[in-house]
This record gives structure tokens, C-alpha cells and sequence, in this order.
């Protein structure tokens, strides 16, 4: 099967266990290579400095800490991504508010859907929302 | 603007109309003055309802020393500049409003701004004629800060309802997939996230009501509501609210419903099928209702199930027992038709 995610590196950020191993099928299954998964901040972080990476699928509240250094670092780097999260949308930081999030508990279709948004740039709003932030950071 | 003069003038007027008031009330003020209600008499003579008395606690709630604030006008009080409303219902109440009892927002002397529950009294004389206001403050300081922190566990829990549901939907995927066949944990993964999807529309009320078309835009969404290349659904009907008990259990009956017709009814086949979905309010003497048809077309030639499987139970007894409904699940070759009428408090006035 070819899709736009086939042979992709997405970059899985979960702190939860059950959720990754359901991502981690979710993603093959699409045909994706999965770079990670990083359960924190920091090992993100590293992971973004020494792998190639197309796309990021990050859940917001690692295990108490907020993902936005994670999110800012993508931006800077115009990898694409998208949030994953039990909270309401409107929760999100404000300059993270126009961005793609996949709500608790994922959606195998949902997962597909916004993944091949995210990886045919032409097709979503999110490379010019990434380029706004890009120009905020310092 | 009054002069130096006048207001060293108005001041001194209004001091002995304290010390009349003072002298009239004898224990009364002494109690005035030592109760834990944050109070102030005002003087009705005057248009601006200068303070003729405030007392301790009233002046440690507004920060203000006694003599700050007797003499001036009770505007003074409020926040700058007082919002319109505010004053609009402060003015109906000194001129003698039956609705002397609301929220605002008031000003401490350093500038911080208070929302206290006023409650505004006239007090008149022997002879019945109007002399002064009595003046009551609530300080809903706490209050607000006990709703926001409501609202913030209430959310917290929303959300962790939502983590939850995601955990057991990775377990019970990770457990059958060796297990069970595929359709299995399709089935079981679609239930868990339409119950999810229940839950999260009744967090984002704070589960109050939630209405019946939001409901069915939610559970829908996935089986190609919003599709604009093939129209499959017409959704029709009269704005009805849902409990949260009645909503949960809806949810689930319209997951059944798409899941069937996805498998085996009008959203089987590529092209043709179709499902109307349309219902009524019904307000009755007895008790309002709501009557619902889900009628189905344009699928393949319909059979009735071997045997009763999740889904019609579900449909059948969880409508009919958790909400007190009637249910009819009709296998016309047509197409399946599911009529529901069950009791829904209708909100009048709406």
C-alpha cells in the first residue's frame, strides 16, 4: 500500500506505555518508520538533533511536563506535527492553537487522515502555521 | 467641582449626620459596628448616597480608613470606570427595585477589585418617609476562587477520563490482537472511542445538557457525516437537550446503528445508500418526549440478524431500561428502520 505516510519517520512522543505500544501498530501499520519513542522532554529533544524526521506525533502532557520545547524545536526545524491529547483543544498554549490535535483516545482513521495532511504540505495550513512560530522563537 | 470650602462643608454635614444617626440608633450601631457583615448606611437625601456609616468590617474589606469614606458618594465604592450594568441595577435599587440583591465589583483603596453579593435595604422613618439605605457586602472572593477550582478538577477529571479510556482501548487492542480476529477488535476499539467521544462532548458542558444533534454530529463524524463528495446523511430535528445518561446512551445506540450499516446496511455499499435520521419533541400532559426515526435506504437487500448480537441488545434494552424508552428495530428489505420515542424534560421558554 502506498500512502503518503509509507516509509515516513514520525517521531512518536508518549509517556504512556499502552499508548505507545497502540501508537507504535497504529503507525506501522501505516507503513511508517518510527523514530523513538521519547517518554520526556529532553530525550526528544536529543532525538530531534541526530535523527532525520518527517513528521511527530507529541503528546502534550508528558508525565507533568508540558511538550511546547519539544513542539518549538519541530517548528524551528519545519517538521511538521501533531498533538495528541485528553484535554479540551482550547487548552493548548495560543500559538499552538491553530495546530493539528488528535483527541484521547486516537482514532486509527483520524491518526491516517492527519498524518497524510500533515505529510502532503501543499494539502494543510500547517507549514505557513509552522512558519509563524518559527519566526516567534528566539 | 466643589471647592475646598464646600467639600470641608459637605463633609461636616455629613459627619453630624452621622452623629445623629448615631445617637438615634444607640445599639444598634454598636452592633452595626461589630458584626462580621461588611455593612454601610447611606444617605438617601442626597443624590449621590453618601456614606453616612461603615463599619470595621466593611472598611478591612474595602482597605479604606473611616474617615476615607464617609462623606463620599457610593460610586466611589465601585470599580472606575463602573461598568454600565453595575450601575444601572445599584441606581433601580436605591430607587427602590425589588431586585436589591445582585453581584458586582467593587474597588479596594490600593486598586485590587472585589466581587462581593450586594444587598441594598431602604430604611425609612416614623413618618414612612425615606432616609437612608442599609447596605450589605458578601465578599465572594473565595466563592470565585472555589468555582474556579471546581471548574479546573472538573476538567482534570475530564481529562484523565479521556487518558483512561485511551489506556484501555491500548490494553484490550494489545490483549485480543493475537486472540481475535480483526473484526473483534475493530468492534470492541469503536465502542471504547464512541463512548469517548460521549464523554468528551458532555465534559466540554460540564455535564449539564448536551443537545441531541451535537450528540449524533459526534458519533456520525467518523462514518462520513462531514463528507462533502457523498452525501449519506440527512439529519433533521427540533433543538432538543439531553441528560447526561440519556446522551451516553444515544451515543452508543447511534455508534450500533452506523456500525451495522457499515457492515451490512446503506453505508455497505460505494454509492447509493442513504440514512435519514429526523425527530420531534412531543410536550404531553404526563411527561415531554422525543420521538426518533432512523431510516435507512439504498443499501443491499436487508436480512434480520441470526441471532441478537451487542449491538440490537444494546439498542433494545439499553433505551428501553436505562432511559425508560421504546424502541422499534424493524429489518425491512428496504432498509433498517430504528424508532425510538423516549421521555426528555423539554426546556420551556428556550
Amino acid at each position: 500500500m502506498n500512502s503518503p505516510s509509507t516509509d515516513r519517520r514520525i517521531l512518536l512522543v508518549e509517556d504512556e506505555i499502552f499508548v505507545v505500544w497502540l501508537l507504535e501498530d497504529m503507525l506501522t501499520d501505516l507503513g511508517c518508520a518510527i523514530v523513538g519513542p521519547a517518554s520526556s522532554v529532553n530525550q526528544a529533544l536529543a532525538m530531534i538533533d541526530v535523527e532525520a524526521i518527517d513528521a511527530a506525533v507529541l503528546d502534550v502532557n508528558l508525565n507533568g511536563q508540558m511538550s511546547y520545547p519539544i513542539a518549538d524545536a519541530l517548528a524551528a526545524r519545519g517538521v511538521p506535527f501533531v498533538f495528541s491529547t485528553g484535554y479540551d483543544k482550547d487548552t493548548l498554549l495560543d500559538r499552538y492553537r491553530t495546530f493539528p490535535v488528535l483527541q484521547k483516545p486516537i482514532q486509527r482513521s483520524e491518526l491516517s487522515d492527519t498524518l497524510a495532511k500533515l505529510l502532503t504540505p501543499k494539502q494543510s495550513n500547517v507549514e505557513a502555521a509552522i512558519a509563524t512560530i518559527a519566526e516567534m522563537l528566539p | 467641582m466643589p471647592s475646598e470650602q464646600n467639600k470641608s462643608r459637605e463633609q461636616k454635614a455629613a459627619e453630624s449626620e452621622v452623629e445623629s444617626f448615631r445617637k438615634e440608633l444607640g445599639p444598634f450601631v454598636v452592633a452595626a459596628e461589630t458584626t462580621r457583615m461588611a455593612m454601610v448606611f447611606t444617605d438617601a437625601k442626597e443624590a449621590n448616597h453618601p456614606l453616612i456609616f461603615a463599619n470595621d468590617s466593611f472598611l478591612s474589606l474595602a482597605g479604606y480608613g473611616r474617615d476615607e469614606v464617609l462623606g463620599q458618594s457610593f460610586d466611589f465604592l465601585m470599580e472606575r470606570p463602573a461598568d454600565p450594568e453595575a450601575r444601572l441595577k445599584v441606581d433601580a435599587a436605591f430607587a427602590g427595585s425589588s431586585e436589591n440583591e445582585f453581584e458586582i465589583c467593587f474597588r479596594r483603596k490600593d486598586g485590587g477589585m472585589f466581587w462581593t453579593a450586594v444587598f441594598i435595604s431602604p430604611i425609612l422613618d416614623k413618618m414612612g418617609d425615606l432616609v437612608q439605605h442599609f447596605v450589605s457586602f458578601v465578599d465572594l472572593s473565595k466563592h470565585k476562587e472555589e468555582e474556579d477550582r471546581l471548574r479546573f478538577l472538573l476538567g482534570e477529571l475530564n481529562h484523565r477520563t479521556q487518558n483512561t479510556l485511551a489506556t484501555v482501548q491500548a490494553i484490550a487492542v494489545q490483549t485480543l490482537r493475537r486472540a481475535a480476529n480483526k473484526e473483534v477488535v475493530d468492534a470492541f476499539e469503536g465502542r471504547i472511542l464512541a463512548l469517548s467521544k460521549a464523554h468528551s462532548l458532555l465534559g466540554r458542558k460540564h455535564w449539564e445538557t448536551v443537545s441531541l444533534r451535537d450528540v449524533i454530529d459526534q458519533i456520525l463524524q467518523p462514518f462520513g457525516l462531514d463528507d462533502r463528495r457523498v452525501i449519506r446523511f440527512s439529519v433533521k430535528g427540533d433543538d432538543v437537550r439531553l441528560q447526561p445518561k440519556a446522551a451516553l446512551t444515544l451515543a452508543m445506540v447511534f455508534h450500533e446503528l452506523a456500525t451495522n450499516a457499515a457492515k451490512h446496511g446503506a453505508l455497505s455499499n460505494e454509492a447509493a445508500g442513504k440514512i435519514d435520521i429526523a425527530w420531534q419533541a412531543e410536550p404531553t400532559t404526563q411527561s415531554d418526549r422525543i420521538r426518533l426515526r432512523w431510516q435507512e435506504s439504498g443499501g443491499p437487500t436487508v436480512k434480520p440478524p441470526g441471532r441478537k448480537g451487542f449491538g440490537s441488545r444494546l439498542i433494545e434494552g439499553g433505551l428501553a431500561q436505562d432511559l425508560d424508552g421504546e424502541v422499534r428495530l424493524d429489518y425491512d428489505p428496504l432498509g433498517v428502520v430504528c424508532q425510538i420515542i423516549m421521555p426528555v424534560p423539554l426546556e420551556v421558554g428556550r
